[in-house]
């Protein structure tokens, strides 16, 4: 016997939103690093800062730390970002 | 398909063919499902008084809404009748209250589950026990309560293993973490009553929830004593897990609680005692292998509870046996536990969801 049965999932999902262009070189450019905070963060954007400024010529590292590491980084953290030529952010366990 | 409903629809030959045919999607959690009919979600929706577009809440991070049909579709893969329905659509609006921090809870390494606490009429109307092996599968009405929140994290909000959920163990709760308090053997307000619901209500209180911890003391009536068994409990979840304040839930079955009730102690005096004996000095790490941590901050104290009130104490359990359990929360308070009255509407005033911490 035929058996009718429903979608459980989420239909309604759509991506509206667009990746951000890609930069051809972060020569020059200004980068910003969102930490969640956590205990192996300091370490960790230490070394990518140092690196984004040897190999890369980046001209200017910024770090922002969340206050709350499991929740969206703050708006101020997000206006920020505005300023910046790119985000590294969703790293640093 | 019934006109009411939005959903995307599948004939399919056979209940086994089913089986199947949502594993092979990923829409379980690996055991079998009740088909969700047009007809059983119907039944849910109309139980609740809800047209199937009506919006339960939205998960504030990521801005996803979750509607009453798409809960109905999972409280019925889950096993639930109608009747369960109204706590599970409860649970569901408390854990998308912007202090329970949904997303955080789900999606953490930690690894915590959804523990939901049945209080008032309800529990006797949908024969939730909160007696024998209250932790375990003890009834069907807890089980699938606790089960349709799990499915509809995984199908509604993505929260399945390695997508949204990154935990790095979780624990078994996460595939039904439901009890129901023993509010008539208990001496003390009602869970939700101390949560300032009225008494007559029914209601759900949702905590971000690790492991239950079980401890055992039966040879003493001394309340300091029994809680001191309790605390210490506290304190070893503090050191070996996580040290930050926030809402443990304290399941107490009825053989301490006829000790606490011949010594007069009541909730009140349990939560002012924990709140004070369950307390470690960040110092104590060097003694579970954790002294890089603990800096200049050695003698730093800290309480397993930002307040008395924070305490989640539960009457519930079997009534032999000097055991009992802490169950601790996920991270500090980074998520809250949410009281709300079931049936009510939790924006309306006077509110009726709880402020309490």
């Amino acid at each position: 016997m035929t058996i009718r049965v429903l979608n459980p999932t989420n239909e309604s999902l759509v991506v509206t939103l667009e990746p951000a262009p890609r930069l051809q070189s972060l020569r020059g450019k200004t980068v910003g690093l969102i930490s969640n905070g956590k205990e192996g963060t300091a370490g960790f954007f230490a070394h990518v800062d140092r690196l984004l400024r040897e190999r890369y010529q980046v001209a200017e590292v910024i770090l922002r730390t969340k206050s709350n590491y499991s929740a969206p980084a703050e708006d101020e953290i997000i206006d920020d970002a505005k300023n910046w030529d790119l985000a590294i952010t969703g790293l640093g366990d | 398909m019934t006109s009411a409903l939005n959903s995307q629809y599948f004939d399919i030959d056979d209940s086994g063919d089913v089986q199947e045919f949502y594993h092979s999607r990923g829409w379980t959690d690996g055991f079998p499902i009740v088909p969700p009919t047009p007809e059983a979600v119907q039944a849910c929706l109309d139980w609740v008084l809800m047209p199937a577009n009506e919006i339960i809440g939205i998960e504030p991070v990521r801005e996803r809404a979750i509607d009453a049909e798409k809960l109905a579709i999972n409280a019925v893969m889950a096993g639930c009748l109608p009747m369960h329905f109204p706590a599970v659509v409860s649970a569901m609006m408390a854990m998308l209250k912007d202090e329970f921090l949904l997303h955080g809870t789900t999606a953490s390494t930690g690894g915590c589950a959804i523990l939901v606490i049945l209080n008032g009429p309800i529990r006797q109307e949908i024969g939730a026990r909160s007696d024998f092996n209250v932790l375990g599968s003890s009834d069907r009405a807890t089980s699938v309560i606790g089960r349709a929140i799990r499915l509809a994290l995984i199908n509604i909000l993505q929260v399945s293993p390695g997508a949204i959920d990154r935990s790095t163990l979780g624990h078994p709760g996460k595939i039904s973490y439901c009890i129901a308090e023993d509010e008539e053997n208990s001496n003390w307000p009602s869970l939700a009553e101390s949560r300032d619901i009225p008494k007559e209500a029914s209601a759900v209180t949702v905590l971000a929830a690790c492991a239950p911890r079980q401890i055992m003391n039966e040879w003493t009536t001394k309340p300091e004593e029994i809680l001191d068994t309790y605390a210490a409990e506290m304190r070893a979840n503090m050191r070996n897990y996580s040290i930050w304040a926030g809402n443990y839930a304290v399941v107490m079955p009825a053989q301490h609680r006829e000790h606490m009730r011949a010594a007069g102690w009541g909730r009140n005096e349990i939560a002012n005692y924990l709140f004070e004996k369950a307390r470690v000095k960040r110092s104590e790490w060097s003694t579970v292998g954790k002294g890089s941590v603990i800096r200049d901050k050695g003698d730093t104290e800290y309480c397993a509870l930002p307040s008395p009130d924070h305490l989640l104490l539960v009457a519930a359990g079997g009534p032999a046996g000097g055991f009992g359990a802490i169950i601790p929360p996920w991270l500090g308070t980074k998520s809250q536990a949410v009281t709300v009255a079931i049936g009510a509407c939790v924006d309306c005033e006077p509110a009726a969801a709880s402020q309490k911490k």
